[in-house]
């Protein structure tokens, strides 16, 4: 079944139709979560919700990207769930003293990479996650749509609700902190600058 | 090297600049090398971003019906038992009003009547409160009346008369409904015993009816997610 005709059949109420949606959507929805609010738990709240409110609000949809329009959702969820924690914060039980809530867990590492290598890579997820966090929310929100789940501008300000212009210019200056931020961390990790270079358009 | 730069820059990376815009930036970038270093900063940024290792999620999130707010479709039959027993059960309790109203309302018949009819009657079935009386004022109208219809009539100790109920009451019909005066009162309840048992058992089969029905449709939805 193509994605039109479940979206069609979600449209009419089939749950399995919509299910199968969250299934292939669940990943994207989960990463921009996760890396927007930087907690695993919060990121699963926040997508659940988000596939929560498509479901009841999917007649809302009227074609275009659905891609975009789920991570919308999933935006929207992840700023109800920052003002929750504004209202409410909260403080562990044990202070994280090694800072180390982001480490990959075990059943995540990657088997091809090497000790070091896996070291290297959670270093190098831990410094762009710091410098994410170190953004505005609206910049980080951008930068996530555009580069970590690949929205073309138009999707971006649709999903946004807000003018190209201003998505070009707060991508603009997202990538420009994210560029000083990174900088800090040239030194910890250099191979991994390097190895990321890629051949100009 | 000014923010418009940035952003330019940024476009020319994401391939949104117009191909006149690219061209002119392109030979910035040849004699700029500051220029060129903050390009190579952007991309490395925006690479850096684009292979973020994809994080596996923790669990599914597919919705259950429960979540979701659905409810097990209601069977076809089931809105007919349904108002079966709402309707029922409103005549059932309408039955009962009426039963329990119509006592209630006899007395106060019988008293404004009286005086209107200026007529002694009645029934020996009739109780106490059943019995016409008169006022004081009808003594002369109903002895004027009552030799006409050979018919003693009698006053009790308080004055009211009473008229003899045997003889009357065979021939009772026929004078009220000729004059149009209100018929006597009858003690039995308006709505028969029996119908309000076959009520309360209609009540009691389509509710129950109903309720099987719901809860075998609710079992039936519920084992169908549970295969899946």
């Amino acid at each position: 079944m193509d994605e039109l005709s479940l979206i069609h059949s979600s449209q009419h109420g089939d749950l399995d139709a919509f299910n199968s949606l969250v299934l292939a959507y669940q990943g994207n929805l989960f990463n921009t979560a996760l890396r927007i609010l930087n907690d695993e738990e919060l990121a699963a709240d926040a997508t659940q919700d988000a596939f929560l409110s498509a479901f009841r609000s999917i007649n809302t949809y009227r074609g275009g990207s659905f891609k975009a329009w789920l991570i919308r959702t999933v935006i929207n969820a992840c700023y109800d769930e920052l003002r929750r924690k504004k209202r409410r914060p909260t403080t562990p039980l044990e202070p994280d003293v090694d800072g180390d809530e982001m480490d990959t867990p075990h059943w995540m590492a990657d088997p091809a990479l090497t000790p070091e290598g896996q070291l290297e890579a959670d270093e190098l997820e831990h410094a762009i996650q710091h410098c994410l966090d170190n953004l505005p929310l609206e910049f980080r929100t951008v930068v996530v749509m555009a580069d970590l789940q690949g929205l073309d501008y138009s999707e971006v300000a649709v999903a946004t609700r807000s003018p190209l212009g201003t998505i070009k210019s707060r991508l603009a200056r997202a990538r420009l902190r994210l560029r000083e931020c990174l900088q800090e961390f040239r030194e910890l990790l250099p191979a991994a600058f390097r190895l990321q270079e890629e051949p100009m358009r | 090297m000014n923010f418009r730069d940035v952003e330019l820059l940024s476009a020319y990376l994401d391939g949104r600049l117009s191909p006149s815009d690219s061209h002119q930036l392109e030979s910035r970038l040849a004699s700029d090398q500051n220029l060129q270093a903050v390009l190579d900063d952007l991309r490395t940024a925006r690479g850096l971003l684009r292979n973020l290792p994809h994080r596996r999620v923790p669990r599914n999130f597919t919705l259950s019906p429960k979540m979701a707010g659905l409810k097990a479709p209601e069977p076809r039959v089931y809105p007919v038992f349904r108002f079966a027993t709402v309707l029922a059960t409103l005549l059932f309790i309408i039955s009962f009003a009426v039963n329990g109203f119509a006592p209630l309302a006899r007395p106060r018949l019988s008293a404004a009547q009286a005086p209107a009819v200026g007529l002694g009657g009645g029934c020996s079935n009739c109780g106490p409160s059943e019995s016409v009386t008169a006022t004081p004022e009808a003594p002369q109208a109903f002895s004027a009346l009552a030799p006409t219809e050979g018919l003693p009539a009698t006053q009790d100790n308080s004055g009211n008369l009473t008229a003899p109920a045997a003889p009357i009451a065979p021939k009772a019909a026929a004078p009220f409904a000729a004059n149009n005066l209100p018929a006597p009162v009858s003690t039995k309840a308006p709505i028969p015993l029996n119908l309000q048992i076959s009520l309360g058992f209609i009540v009691l089969i389509c509710g129950v009816t109903a309720w099987l029905l719901r809860l075998r449709s609710e079992k039936e939805f519920q084992k169908r997610w549970n295969r899946k």
